[in-house]
């Protein structure tokens, strides 16, 4: 007797939720027996994490702002390697894409800042950082299309290549390297919050919320409503379930993946610059791993803005929650955060092929080895 | 030191520090060549490092210590087996969950071990550092130059060259590593002539993840099992992905790979002493910023890369045609 595999048409949306939540709560269960075997309390630990140690906190609204401005800039890169991915074009370069954008951001902060407007600064950088990261997500997309070279492989050594120039802004004290701090012996990256920084509107009495967290949620909104409801995003959907059946329908196939890539990139360039027009300083940890955590939030979320951003703002509680949670319990640090996310991510790879597969008993005496 | 002595230790350091690339990318030319992209090579030298670092301590026993991290980075290559192969998860995104995970696990583990004062330190286990000393081969390794460079060095060294020949070898002349090839190329076709796709991807995942994880442990002894806030493995897992592009997926030229990417890798260490033996010479080495040593490795795959797909109509790129797609039966 065996068992072999098959494709299911259709999975109901309430069975889908219970392989999910199944699949977290597994996750969670994993951790809790990992905390248990330190001598952390699990409940007393996954309390503080999930609530951000905001309970009883007096400063909770500014753990709060602090939590949103880490989720706008994952938000925003998972919903723009999700444009990529949609047409399976392995942008694996958020990282490399992210980091080109805040360059070029912090670049125009100092060099436009000091003399120009705020706001026109602010639109200057968004547009420039755009640009530049888009061009940087254009070279492995004409690559890819002239010559079908691997972009999965490709993106990823061109992280690279934006991460230790980064690297040596970041490290090389000279006269023309106007991104150190003068005054200083080692090299610190200057701050321009002083100078430039998105403006924040006063919710209740103490909460300042920053214009970013609104413009990534109606930029979600757009890019939603641009691959359910335009042309292009038909295309792309064509594109990715096919290409010989785009060529067939007489789209220009290198076209829209060449368009497709940029604005991805671009888009993973605006969240950076929105990143560096809030914290007001460039540095070597700026993407805060986001172009990595991006793939795994937009494959999570199935490609869906909607769910994107639900992830995102879940695995945001993790990270976010394990920091603050580290204040109490000294031993636990961030990496348990990352060992949990991995164990999540692993579970609900897993629910997925229960909601994508069924598996089917053999019929007696059938040979058939699935 | 005297200039001869200054290159002797340049060229030995070539070969000592970079040796766990070798691990890394033979590793991956393994799991590669079955047709899977495995991009958690950084996650799961880290899990071998950690777990073969610790228990060859506890058990003072350098094979332990082996066995251990093979064991252990097989197991994460059974973890990503089962969920490419078996649920057909994507292989990029279970690959880079590898690594967070991977590295969450390795610091977990550190940490917890160091919070409770029993971190091992490696001086105090004899049979760990013994085993680890250069071996002195009577004769070679009284050569001068070519004998410290060549001849005197510890085990994992020789170990991971016989390694990679083996692994050409298995290849490039068995029928085994034939069939793997196949199903690399076209697992529908290998399929149809009666070889067990799904089993010698699973067997050949956790093997190569099991090379890596040799070199992680082999990271761990290298620096001496001290345990700080930077993880052993810094990187190398991600320049053994690229050394595997520019080694065109071939083990042998993994050898000669390592040992160009390892030369740029002591260039960014060992420049300034370089510098200072030859001032004239080789002054301007000095004034190269490290971070070009540090990008070198990753620039040159990216051009290999490019090449090698301009001319890949001849044929000549080894690429596996089916790299990164999951097979499904029903769907040939």
């Amino acid at each position: 007797m065996g068992f072999h595999i098959v494709k299911r048409d259709h999975c109901p949306f309430w069975q889908r939720c219970l392989f999910y939540l199944a699949a977290v709560v597994g996750a969670l269960l994993l951790g809790a027996i990992l905390l248990l075997a330190i001598d952390v309390n699990p409940l007393d630990y996954y309390f503080k994490m999930f609530t951000m140690g905001t309970v009883g906190n007096r400063i909770a609204h500014k753990t709060f702002m602090n939590y949103l401005n880490q989720f706008v800039p994952l938000a925003l890169t998972s919903v723009a390697l999700s444009l990529a991915f949609k047409m399976r074009f392995w942008n694996i370069g958020g990282e490399g894409q992210f980091i080109v954008g805040a360059v070029t951001a912090a670049t125009v902060a100092f060099k436009l800042g000091p003399h120009a407007p705020t706001w026109l600064t602010l639109i200057v950088m968004c547009l420039d950082a755009m640009l530049v990261a888009g061009i940087f997500g254009l070279i492995p997309a004409l690559l890819k299309v002239k010559f079908g070279t691997n972009e999965t492989l490709m993106t990823l050594m061109m992280n690279y290549l934006a991460l230790y120039f980064l690297f040596f802004l970041g490290e090389t004290k000279a006269s023309w390297n106007f991104f150190l701090q003068e005054g200083s012996d080692r090299p610190v990256f200057e701050k321009f919050s002083d100078f430039v920084a998105f403006p924040t509107f006063p919710l209740g009495e103490k909460f300042q919320l920053n214009l970013t967290v609104i413009l990534t949620l109606i930029l979600g909104i757009l890019v939603f409503l641009y691959l359910k409801y335009t042309k292009h995003g038909y295309e792309i959907s064509v594109v990715g379930d096919s290409i010989g059946t785009a060529g067939y329908a007489g789209m220009n196939v290198k076209w829209i993946i060449l368009r497709t890539v940029f604005l991805s990139a671009a888009l993973i360039g605006l969240a950076a610059a929105f990143k560096v027009g809030t914290s007001g300083v460039l540095s070597t940890a700026v993407t805060n791993d986001v172009g990595w955590t991006g793939i795994i939030v937009a494959w999570l979320a199935h490609l869906n803005p909607v769910m994107i951003f639900i992830v995102s703002a879940l695995i945001c509680v993790l990270q976010h929650g394990s920091v603050q949670a580290n204040a109490d319990f000294s031993r636990v640090d961030s990496s348990f955060a990352n060992m949990l996310q991995g164990l999540i991510l692993f579970a609900v790879l897993a629910a997925d092929f229960f909601t994508r597969f069924r598996i089917v008993r053999n019929a007696k005496g059938d040979k058939n080895h699935g | 030191m005297d200039k001869l002595g200054v290159i002797t230790s340049f060229l030995f350091n070539i070969v000592v520090w970079n040796i766990p690339l070798l691990y890394g990318t033979v590793g991956e030319i393994l799991v590669e060549k079955s047709g899977s992209l495995n991009l958690g090579v950084e996650g799961i030298m880290a899990v071998g490092a950690i777990f073969g670092y610790i228990c060859g301590c506890f058990a003072n026993s350098l094979s332990v210590g082996i066995a251990v991290a093979f064991l252990t980075a097989a197991l994460c290559g059974l973890l990503f087996a089962f969920l490419t192969v078996t649920l057909h998860a994507n292989q990029n995104i279970t690959g880079l969950t590898l690594t967070t995970f991977g590295l969450g696990v390795y610091f977990f583990v550190g940490n917890s071990i160091k919070a409770v004062n029993k971190w091992p330190v490696m001086g105090d286990y004899s049979s760990i550092t013994k085993g680890f000393a250069p071996a002195h081969i009577p004769g070679l390794s009284d050569i001068p130059v070519i004998g410290k460079v060549l001849f005197r060095h510890n085990l994992f060294i020789y170990l991971g060259i016989a390694i990679a020949i083996l692994v050409w070898w298995y290849l490039k002349h068995t029928t085994p590593g034939l069939r793997l090839r196949a199903i690399g190329e076209n697992p529908g076709s290998a399929d149809s002539v009666g070889i067990n796709v799904n089993r010698m991807k699973y067997i050949h995942i956790c093997i190569g993840c099991g090379i890596m994880g040799i070199g992680g442990y082999y990271m761990a002894l290298n620096m001496s099992g001290s345990f700080n806030s930077t993880c052993w493995i810094n990187g190398y897992g991600w320049i053994s992905v690229a050394l595997v592009i520019f080694a065109n997926w071939s083990p042998v030229l993994a050898i000669l790979g390592t040992f160009l990417f390892g030369f740029f890798n002591t260039l960014r260490v060992s420049g300034s002493s370089l510098a200072a033996a030859f001032p004239e010479a080789l002054g301007w080495l000095a004034k190269i910023p490290t971070q070009v040593y540090q990008a070198l490795p990753f620039f040159i795959t990216a051009i290999v890369l490019i090449v090698t797909s301009v001319g890949s109509k001849r044929g000549k790129s080894g690429l596996p045609a089916s790299l990164g797609l999951n097979y499904f039966r029903e769907e040939r």
